[in-house]
């Protein structure tokens, strides 16, 4: 009988999203000894999670504007453009105008894309622009991934914020589970977007972070909820340097 | 049919004497699921009108800013239009699924951004921490008023202490060791506090279907 405990501690302060990284590490390790197949650990996380989530329903609910369901449809069906709210970074990418990879057609292209790391050049693949595009002097910067687990690049302009993340034949996640990005500079993880790659194993994502000196990336299995800090190994790693 | 059902299913042996019949609402909710990964569009239509009323209420919350929440709730719905697998019917409700995704946005947000954090901290200084007072707004939103009054009436059970960290961590995004350093209390407390909590009210909303 395995003692679950501190583990339920834990698992009850990440459901409400405040648990701190130190913890959140303990928490990795303590439930990697558990192994996978823990259902109490499983159990715990499922049931602390469904309490969090209904908490949400203690506050009164508010109109949503007239504009918003409309906008989020089109969002969705690929006719409208994405509500930001306007850092500095949207508005220099607001002004930097056409010239740049429209994200769609570089789905289909990540497989190839990727085979080619380094400071490639990749603004002569397809023009055009919109909000959602890669810089032509964007470098590309493959992840290192375990073989067999498609491949991963990052692209994204040295002085620039905002980093692009192309795969090819990425593996599904596990049912309920996705890929999280995470930015992390020193020993800080931040987390990015929450992804699954395309049925034919391919992903592109945006992660919307400024770049340090250097930064390094990461990609982990998280719950479908998404992670505040990362609850297991990544599985690519890469290093962003600005130099 | 499914409203009509709804309306008429109660369940006298719940808590507080609230009739709930949010298991049929949370069928409903996951065959909208299901029709959301058929590229439903209605299906999305159905789920953002039922649940964006509060996603925007808890996004606000947290993040103390309207452009931001409306931001947040966007991209947690088209997570779920992205993605209707990540839904595991077996890990819990639709429900808790979204605000689950909407409350870590949220959180992840307000904590990128420490100037954000400063006018939280300010507006939350003329604030009580109790938040849950407010009187109901009329919404489109089936079940949701017996849930809300549900969920409040667990908080309400609450011991104080309890509730006040699980407020502050769960509504007001601070971490477990911001929380220990505002109230003065040790971290262990903090941990304690909130475990205990947890428990109670698992213990209260298990009475509730999903």
């Amino acid at each position: 009988m395995r003692d679950h405990e501190r583990i339920e501690e834990r698992i009850a302060v990440r459901a409400l999203g405040g648990l701190d990284v130190v913890d959140a590490e303990a928490l990795i390790a303590e439930m990697a000894a558990h192994g996978p197949s823990c259902e109490e650990c499983r159990r715990l996380e499922t049931e602390y999670d469904e309490v969090a989530g209904r908490l949400a329903f203690a506050l009164d609910p508010e109109p949503v504007p007239e504009w918003m369901e409309d906008h989020v449809v089109s969002l969705a069906t690929g006719s409208g453009e994405p509500l930001r709210v306007m850092s500095p970074r949207d508005q220099r990418r607001a002004r930097r105008g056409p010239g740049g990879v429209r994200l769609r057609p570089l789905v289909a292209m990540a497989a190839s894309i990727v085979l080619f790391v380094g400071g490639l050049a990749i603004g002569s693949i397809v023009t055009g622009g919109d909000r959602n595009e890669i810089p032509a002097d964007a470098r590309v910067v493959a992840f290192q991934g375990e073989p067999g687990s498609g491949t991963l690049s990052a692209a994204y302009t040295p002085g620039e914020p905002g980093v692009y993340v192309l795969g090819a034949d990425l593996p599904t996640p596990p049912e309920g589970q996705v890929y999280e990005i995470w930015m992390i500079e020193g020993e800080t993880p931040t987390p990015g977007p929450c992804v699954s790659p395309e049925a034919d194993g391919s992903l592109v994502a945006y992660v919307d972070a400024e770049l340090g000196a250097t930064d390094v990336m990461a990609v982990t299995v998280e719950p479908g909820t998404c992670s505040t800090a990362p609850t297991t190994t990544p599985i690519f790693v890469a290093e962003l340097t600005t130099a | 049919m499914a409203e009509a059902l709804l309306l008429d299913t109660t369940h006298s042996s719940l808590p507080w004497g609230i009739p709930v019949a949010v298991d049929l609402a949370d069928a409903r909710d996951r065959e909208l699921v299901e029709r959301i990964a058929r590229g439903e569009e209605e299906a999305f239509r159905g789920l953002f009108g039922r649940y964006a009323p509060t996603a925007l209420a808890l996004a606000r919350r947290v993040s103390r800013q309207s452009s931001l929440a409306e931001e947040i709730v966007q991209e947690a719905f088209l997570a779920v239009w992205r993605n209707p697998a990540g839904f595991d019917r077996e890990r819990g409700s639709v429900k808790a699924w979204l605000m689950g995704m909407v409350h870590h946005r949220a959180v992840d947000a307000v904590r990128r951004e420490e100037s954000q954090r400063r006018r939280a901290e300010e507006s939350r200084r003329s604030d009580p921490v109790v938040i849950l007072d407010h009187a109901d707004q009329v919404v489109e939103a089936v079940g949701a008023p017996q849930e809300r009054e549900a969920v409040r009436g667990a908080l309400d059970e609450l011991p104080k202490e309890q509730r006040q960290v699980i407020e502050l961590m769960y509504f007001d995004g601070l971490s477990q060791s911001k929380i220990a350093e505002r109230l003065g209390l040790p971290l262990g407390t903090v941990k304690s506090r909130t475990l205990l909590g947890m428990r109670r009210l698992r213990s209260a909303m298990a009475g509730l279907e999903r």
